[in-house]
């Protein structure tokens, strides 16, 4: 077929029959490509139609078993099977790889199902696309504390804390933190711990609760003055808290504030007990005020005057003595000879004169503290030879090894 | 610098000869509007390729194939009863990846592939991927665009030319849609279908594969095929790392390739009973490894390549996954199920990539690269090192995750895989299957390797005689006969004003010379030798360019010059035939 060019202008009359022919040729021409490509585009049209409407009904389908799965999913991890719930999260994103909320129990069900390798690299695919999403953090620095890996913990902990939460964010921080917080104290740096606490208990809500968590958990964190701070801030709240005075109580005495120990366990002692807890916990309360106030009476701080410090080493002195008189009875019932310590103790109790020793007391305050030492020693050396005493001993025990601590 | 004279073979500039223009122009605006359609249609076709691929496997394998479950057993092997039969007696051209197929079609069949073919290789490779057997969809979608465009191209009365470059550009769209991945699916035509740079075929190829890839997001969206985890290189030590890689994937490949190289023709050597029993038998066997333990193995396995990326197989998992899906793979293979290379090769390069990763997160910790990172880089090495296609690894390797930090660790990595996987397999897995099937179709890799001889090889330097083309008719003349050298020679360049050159034959120089014969005052005696030559010059060649493309001077020219590059007029030496003709005999 010859389609060569041809211009009217340079028309020749012989010409005139083939290009009248070329004109039909190229008319043909354009209307065949035409309705080639109208074909073409209705072929592409219905094709598209039928993609499409099965395309649809494939998605719906797909969605439906992905919801399915994903339920089921649910389910298992709340049933407490997360091995289940993995292969069950897993095909449910098979249907529907995108869905963030079940992308989130999928690796949450890993968490759960110890395969923390495989958790932790879920988590962190998802925190690449939200690394600043709380959830994902904090879930990061479980898995981070699961793998003993401290510092990367303490990382995502923080980023947690600073993160993004949707709803009651305030509340989430706080979590994130006294967590934290947790995680500080178990790793034994307690001034971390501190500070993060002292942090979270400046943003806490006011209430008797919450003010005694803060104390309980500063006291882990080897801070009692602050938890007694925070345990008395629950008090000025709700004096009558019982909880709130036990542990004030319980860390007064513990800490040597007997006057305040007594005070508060009497208060909590007065009240009246609801439950069976409550009870129990009024009557350690009742043997913190007994022994505080008797404790008050041995106590041979250099504090106390004079005439009441000797009124107290000689009461002390009494009851060391016998103490020390009965492990020597005991021990000479024994195969084995008195101890030659014991035998030195008692010696050095013989030398003390009864009846110069009061007057000597209230005049020399050197003479108090070497009876008072000689009391500690019996107490101590008696206990770790004649076994744990009881009563009173216990008390002296208990203020000797105090004064022996403070003394270190 | 000023552009050489257009010369064709008959010496006349093309926009002249009209008798040619009109048609060509026609066939090109159609052949650019056709890949259009091409895309379109077969994006379509992909995109249901897949659906019926993903339903079946609902249907046959359930929702949550998992380890002990019977239908595992059953549905591969039925269906492989299925599709033996239908391959045997309705669509016997189906068995094979696609891709071979497709080149058949390009350099055998003139772009001919069969509407039956096509329809036989979408529904039996639904059907053997969805069933089960260890497969992948890709290389499938390829020959289903190819047999889209090839009926496309016959239905409008292409000429035989322009359909035979349809089936690639057809291919293209087909992968493209595929892989979501239009460069990948271009380069890859180019690199294994086409095996060179066409322009004119370039920019239908880009047209139906950005079409195809328009179709196929416009339903399946345009996030990337895989939710890749972000990936960084901090530092460039850990190259050594992806290095390793690319050494562990490059002999993984030779493993594979061997596997299929022995089995499929074993396997095609049986007798018909035999033959027809093996995609069921082959379906047996891989459901039988889904069965006992890793129904991952199973179909093309995009799931679990998602979940090695994102960490989530142990190491000895890993392993265990990839060398099972090697042997999965040569078994639904080797069998004659249809189906492609392209997914096992994925799958099976993810999984050795995560296992690396794994090993060397442990070994060294301090490595920043994650499991992730390492199964993306392994896809590529596998695919460079198996397939034999470099450039269109690195690209897919960029494209299926969007990240371009990636580059470094891809490159090295499947360079040395490649490198490793020539040395030790020099044939590639392709090649290995058209021998197998008796066909002998060009390979690309071999294509690209070969050496071409260049003027410079056969370039000799400047012997024959040179006038200048300033000097009249008349001196020159006297030139010519006072030098008797210059009259014994066959042919003589002439040096034109303008730069170039031409090469006279001794015959041309007398028939001009005898028109002034000895009349000093004949009008032309004046004339200078280059006007009375006329305007046509020898072309200008310079000593870089293919020495067969000089062959069709020669007809015209005694002599081809060879031009320096950088000095116009100046000469790096001449070209007769009989050089041409003797450097190749000496090749």
């Amino acid at each position: 077929m010859d389609l060569r060019n041809t211009d009217e202008g340079t028309h020749k009359p012989s010409e005139q029959p083939l290009n009248s022919s070329l004109s039909t040729v190229r008319r043909k021409l354009v209307l065949r490509d035409t309705l080639t490509f109208l074909t073409l585009s209705l072929v592409a049209v219905a094709l598209y139609a039928v993609t499409s409407l099965l395309f649809r009904s494939f998605e719906s389908h797909r969605e439906v078993l992905a919801v399915r799965w994903a339920s089921r999913g649910e389910l298992l991890l709340k049933n407490g099977k997360p091995d289940q719930a993995v292969t069950a999260l897993r095909t449910s994103l098979s249907f529907a790889p995108d869905d963030r909320p079940r992308q989130m129990l999928l690796a949450a069900a890993l968490a759960a199902s110890n395969h923390t390798d495989e958790a932790s690299n879920y988590f962190l695919n998802l925190w690449e696309s939200q690394p600043g999403d709380g959830f994902i953090n904090l879930q990061l620095a479980r898995l981070a504390r699961r793998k003993a890996n401290t510092s990367q913990a303490i990382d995502y902990y923080r980023a947690a804390i600073f993160g993004s939460w949707p709803g009651d964010a305030i509340t989430r921080r706080r979590d994130a933190r006294l967590e934290l917080s947790d995680f500080l104290i178990q790793t034994g740096d307690l001034a971390s711990a501190r500070a993060e606490l002292l942090v979270a208990a400046r943003n806490a809500p006011e209430t008797v609760g919450m003010d005694i968590g803060f104390g309980d958990r500063l006291l882990q964190a080897h801070d009692p003055s602050d938890a007694l701070l925070y345990y008395q801030k629950g008090l000025a709240r709700d004096p009558l808290n019982l909880s709130a005075l036990d542990k004030a109580a319980q860390l007064t005495y513990d800490t040597g504030q007997y006057a305040m120990a007594s005070s508060l366990a009497l208060r909590g002692a007065r009240l009246e007990p609801a439950t069976a807890a409550e009870k129990s916990m009024q009557a350690v309360l009742k043997t913190i005020a007994a022994n505080s106030e008797r404790l008050l009476d041995l106590s041979l701080a250099k504090e106390l005057s004079p005439r009441r410090r000797t009124e107290h080493l000689l009461a002390a002195s009494r009851i060391a003595r016998n103490r020390i008189e009965s492990c020597i009875a005991t021990n000479t019932g024994n195969a084995t000879a008195v101890p030659p310590a014991l035998i030195a103790l008692k010696n050095s109790w013989t030398e003390s004169s009864p009846q110069m020793l009061r007057k000597r007391l209230e005049e020399d305050e050197t003479a108090q503290d070497r009876l008072t030492q000689l009391i500690d020693d019996t107490e101590i050396q008696t206990a770790s030879l004649c076994g744990p005493p009881t009563g009173d001993d216990a008390l002296l025990l208990l203020l000797a090894n105090r004064r022996h601590t403070a003394a270190q | 610098m000023e552009s050489p004279p257009k010369m064709t073979i008959s010496g006349k500039d093309p926009q002249e000869s009209g008798e040619v223009v009109q048609p060509a122009m026609r066939e090109e605006r159609l052949f650019l509007l056709l890949s259009i359609f091409i895309g379109i249609i077969s994006g379509l076709l992909v995109v249901s390729f897949r659906m019926a691929i993903e339903w079946l496997s609902v249907l046959l394998l359930g929702s949550a194939p998992a380890p002990h479950q019977v239908r595992l057993l059953i549905a591969p092997t039925v269906a492989g009863i299925v599709i033996a039969l239908l391959t045997r007696f309705v669509f016997p051209q189906v068995r094979g990846s696609g891709v071979n197929q497709t080149k058949a079609a390009l350099y055998i069949h003139n772009g001919y592939i069969s509407i039956k073919t096509m329809i036989g290789k979408f529904l039996l490779s639904a059907l053997a991927i969805g069933s089960g057997h260890s497969l992948g969809p890709e290389d499938p979608s390829l020959q289903i665009g190819a047999g889209v465009a090839s009926k496309i191209g016959r239905s409008v009365g292409l000429s035989r030319e322009r359909l035979r470059m349809l089936a690639p550009i057809g291919a293209a769209a087909g992968l493209a849609a595929a892989f979501n991945a239009p460069i990948s699916a271009i380069l890859f035509v180019i690199e294994e279908v086409i095996g060179q740079w066409t322009a004119g075929v370039l920019g239908s190829i880009v047209l139906s594969a950005v079409s195809a890839v328009v179709v196929a997001r416009w339903f399946w969206g345009a996030q990337p095929m895989f939710r890749i985890p972000s990936v960084t290189l901090r530092d460039p030590r850990e190259l050594l790392a992806y290095a390793v890689l690319g050494v562990v994937g490059g002999v993984a490949s030779l493993f594979f390739a061997k596997a299929l190289g022995y089995l499929r023709p074993k396997l095609r050597s049986q007798p018909q009973w035999f033959q027809m029993m093996q995609p069921a038998l082959a379906g047996l066997l891989v459901g039988g490894i889904g069965y006992f333990g890793l129904p991952y193995v199973m179909g093309a396995g995009y799931g679990a390549i998602d979940q090695a990326m994102h960490g989530q197989f142990a190491f000895k998992m890993l392993l265990l996954l990839a060398v099972f899906k090697i042997i999965a793979t040569t078994l639904s293979f080797s069998s004659g199920t249809p189906g492609g290379m392209f997914a096992p090769t994925l799958f099976t390069g993810a999984m050795l990539g995560a296992a690396v990763g794994s090993f060397e997160n442990h070994i060294f910790p301090h490595l920043t690269g994650s499991v992730g990172s390492y199964a993306l880089v392994g896809m590529g090495v596998l695919f460079a090192a198996f397939l034999r296609a470099p450039l269109t690894s690195v690209f897919m390797v960029l494209e299926v995750s969007g990240n371009y930090s990636i580059i470094l660790p891809v490159i090295l990595a499947n360079t040395i895989a490649y490198l490793i996987s020539r040395s030790l397999q020099p044939v590639p897995i392709f090649e290995v299957f058209t021998h197998q099937d008796g066909l002998y179709l060009p390979s690309m890799e071999e294509e690209r390797e070969d050496s071409h001889l260049r003027f410079e090889d056969a370039l000799l330097p400047v012997s024959a005689p040179i006038l200048q083309g300033s000097e009249t008719v008349w001196n020159s003349m006297k030139i010519v006969r006072q030098h008797k050298e210059i009259a014994a020679a066959p042919a003589v360049l002439v040096q034109c004003k303008d730069g170039g050159w031409y090469a006279a034959k001794q015959q041309e120089l007398e028939a001009i010379f005898a028109e002034i014969g000895d009349d000093s005052d004949h009008p032309d005696a004046g004339t200078p030798l280059e006007e009375r030559l006329g305007t046509e010059r020898t072309p200008l060649m310079f000593p870089d360019q293919m020495l067969s493309s000089a062959l069709p001077y020669f007809r015209r020219w005694p002599l081809i010059p060879i031009s320096n590059r950088a000095m116009r007029g100046a000469l790096e030496g001449v070209l007769s035939l009989e050089d041409v003709l003797n450097r190749y005999q000496r090749q």
